[in-house]
């Protein structure tokens, strides 16, 4: 059994992120643990993996056990070979560029024979479906598939305890199906795994047990079978004028891969659109090409009937606001408050009107309070949040959001789409690239959904998801982030 | 992206030979064009690196904007040393005399050779660091680093860098985009600007990094890294009569430079 016996930890000089918890995860058994940003989940995966307080310094108290032994009694790599850690961003945790390689890692470092190791690799590379990926160089790979090798590296060491943060995180909801199979087969094989997920239907159906870490203390928690979220009322797009944005025969390709495939759509004004589709299908390049940032190879994208290139920077960003995946790639000050404004200054529209929105912008995101912080000490949350915050005050007519919902809880969800309908109700489009069913459904008025570069199908939610479960992607339309 | 800068997976002759012995070369390489810095020499090399690209099957993977700024680096390079060396044979003036004005910044043989060693020697640089990268397993060249007696930890340290080589390239193209959708372009002119335009790219890059060494170094703790002064390896690079030949002719190489360098080969002076 893996336990911790009323475990503390503060980061050094902070308040304490969790409170004498107890926690007991048993062999064969998959405990999914949820709970709000901040709440200490990544946390509680350090100090049961005994990273904390090795290799994280703060204030630690308690103490977690391993078959009634005390893992502050061992060597780190003792430790890991009992309990292994599946961080969130599966890319970072790569060390090789061979999947063979990657998979022997764990068993090269404790010395085992090169026979074994070989079984190893094959086993534990079977064990998550990815056998053919044997011969594979790393970065080839996709979300998917480098989540599962990092599974497969992790197995290859026979942990007797694996913990997962935030798996579903970069999976599009084919993956989320695969990876709930992965799970069941290593519960069947003895393994205690402990799961923390944002995502709940991603993996309640698998979870013995369902834990809520709240304020750093951990509550049992029932999921109702569908979490109702609010319906929006969803506006009409406005088709009485010209579109948006018009985009005529769009190819783009990187290399000698065609990412964007012959791409022809209109954007009305008032419209949210749900930007749907598999990993690698070529959402978040139709988000580059629409917000200026990537030049087409051929086709025309227009807005307000003016060719899109024609715009200068300043005039793109004016009208178009693009919010990336990783919010740390858009992070360019040293103060929260200076992030907050950066846009406008750049814009030249940094009115006293305009900083009060920003203030009361801050006050909405709940950064107020943190003007002077270093925006990169904030959690990935927040981060999201100043992302939006900052690039959605100049009121700018189109709003381009890569996978906003990732990691973020109840409240973060709500102030984002606070942001969304406020573009439309200006007049303005919302394109959302999102997994999320259930968002969709309740408040966008239209769905894309595209498959390999291509738009498979445009239309109303219920008419996109009804031809999506015909087509055999039910779980599109029944897999959705909940909070 | 247009391009993936690092290994490129093949079997030819250049991609089988021992990986240590190609750190060897290129080691080798530099110090040759060092210690005797001729650009007729580095023009030799630099045409040999590009065979050496055709031979491995290897596409020089350079995008169009970095194309541009090698270019534009080289000639400056060979501009700034003819304007600044003032000794040798005088060919002429860039600004001739006009009236009362000038002549000024003159040119001459000597400036012209120096500043055709240094631009080479660049571009030479440049083009054998990223065939090597190209042709050379990061794990066999580890494996081959620890025969050598090197400690694993450091031998990794390289294997790593050659994994986040590709993935560095591919944000900072994201940076700059975001960068973009803010509105905000790279500029130059002024201190304030240079600051800021290393800030704006900067920053982001170097928070992103220290983010995965912090998510990679747990994943290789957790996996046991440095558990022993020794550990194992399921693929092993091998030395052949290959690489005792190349060696040989590396160290042949070395040797001539040196002589060269002590002018001890004044006939094979005359034409390299």
């Amino acid at each position: 059994m893996l336990e911790a016996r009323n475990i503390s930890f503060a980061y050094n000089g902070t308040a304490p992120v969790l409170e004498s918890l107890s926690l007991q995860v048993n062999r064969g058994e998959i405990i999914v643990i949820t709970g709000p940003t901040g709440s200490g989940k990544s946390t509680l995966a350090k100090c049961l993996s005994g990273f904390i307080p090795r290799s994280i310094q703060g204030d630690f108290s308690g103490s977690v056990h391993i078959d009634d032994v005390n893992i502050a009694d061992l060597h780190i790599a003792d430790v890991a070979r009992k309990v292994a850690l599946v961080q969130q961003d599966p890319e970072s945790q790569i060390c090789t560029l061979q999947v063979s390689d990657e998979v022997a890692f764990g068993p090269e470092n404790y010395g085992i024979k090169i026979e074994q190791i070989s079984d190893l690799v094959e086993s534990s590379l079977k064990s998550v479906d990815s056998d053919h990926l044997y011969h594979r160089a790393t970065f080839e790979l996709s979300g998917g598939e480098k989540q599962r090798l990092i599974i497969a590296s992790m197995i290859a060491c026979r942990p007797d305890f694996l913990i997962l943060d935030e798996p579903s995180s970069s999976l599009d909801p084919r993956g989320v199906l695969q990876l709930q199979h992965i799970l069941k087969d290593l519960q069947e094989q003895n393994i205690g795994i402990l799961v923390i997920e944002h995502n709940l239907s991603a993996v309640k159906n698998i979870a013995d047990r369902i834990l809520n870490l709240v304020q750093g203390k951990i509550q049992s928690f029932t999921v109702p079978d569908r979490i109702s979220q609010t319906k929006n009322i969803i506006r009409t797009p406005d088709v009485s004028n010209s579109p948006l944005v018009t985009i005529k025969n769009l190819n783009f390709s990187y290399g000698e891969r065609k990412v964007i495939d012959n791409v022809t759509l209109g954007l009305q004004r008032s419209e949210i659109i749900g930007l749907m589709g598999s990993n690698g299908s070529g959402k978040t390049t139709l988000i580059g090409l629409l917000g200026g940032l990537l030049a087409p190879d051929s086709g025309t994208i227009n807005f307000k009937d003016r060719p899109l290139r024609k715009l200068n920077t300043k005039e793109t960003a004016h009208h178009i606001s693009t919010v990336f995946q990783n919010p740390n790639h858009q992070i360019f000050e040293k103060t929260v408050w200076n992030e907050q404004v950066l846009t406008l200054k750049v814009l030249e529209l940094d009115t006293t009107d305009m900083l009060q929105q920003c203030q009361t912008s801050l006050e909405r995101a709940g950064l107020a309070g943190l003007h002077d912080r270093n925006p990169f000490s904030l959690s990935h949350g927040q981060k999201r949040r100043l992302n939006v915050s900052s690039i959605a005050v100049h009121g700018p007519e189109i709003l381009l959001l890569d996978e906003p919902f990732i990691g973020q809880d109840v409240e973060g969800r709500e102030f984002i789409k606070e942001n969304v309908m406020e573009t439309v109700e200006r007049g303005g489009t919302a394109l959302i690239v999102t997994h999320d069913p259930s968002f969709v459904r309740n408040n966008c008025s239209r769905v894309i959904f595209i498959e390999n570069g291509a738009i498979l199908l445009d239309g109303t939610p219920s008419s996109v998801f009804e031809r999506l479960e015909k087509l055999g992607y039910q779980e599109y339309t029944d897999m959705g982030v909940q909070p | 992206m247009s391009s993936r800068f690092g290994y490129v997976k093949n079997d030819t002759i250049l991609h089988r030979l021992n990986p240590a012995l190609k750190l060897f070369m290129l080691i080798s390489l530099m110090i040759g064009i060092i210690i005797y810095p001729s650009w007729r020499l580095s023009i030799v090399l630099l045409l040999i690196v590009f065979i050496g690209f055709r031979v491995a099957k290897v596409p020089v993977r350079l995008t169009k904007g970095r194309t541009k700024f090698v270019i534009l680096f080289s000639v400056l390079l060979l501009l700034f040393q003819v304007l600044i060396t003032t000794n040798g044979v005088l060919l002429g003036f860039l600004i001739p005399q006009i009236g009362d004005f000038g002549p000024l910044f003159p040119i001459t043989d000597f400036g012209i050779v120096r500043g055709l060693a240094i631009a080479s020697r660049f571009l030479l640089l440049i083009f054998s660091s990223m065939f090597f990268v190209s042709i050379t397993d990061p794990t066999l060249l580890a494996h081959s680093l620890t025969k050598l007696r090197i400690p694993y930890r450091y031998s990794f340290s390289l294997v790593i860098a050659l994994r986040f080589l590709p993935l560095f390239d591919l944000e900072n193209h994201t940076v700059r985009m975001a960068q973009k959708s803010r509105g905000i372009t790279p500029e130059v002119a002024g201190l304030r600007k240079i600051i800021r335009t290393v800030q704006y790219t900067f920053f982001p890059l170097l928070v992103s990094a220290l983010s995965r060494v912090d998510s990679l170094s747990m994943s290789m703790d957790g996996r046991g890294f440095g558990y022993s002064s020794d550990r194992s390896y399921l693929r092993n690079s091998s030395w052949r009569t290959t690489d005792s030949l190349v060696a040989v002719f590396t160290l042949c190489f070395l040797v001539v430079c040196i002589l060269l360098a002590l002018g001890h080969l004044p006939g094979l002076a005359q034409y390299i």
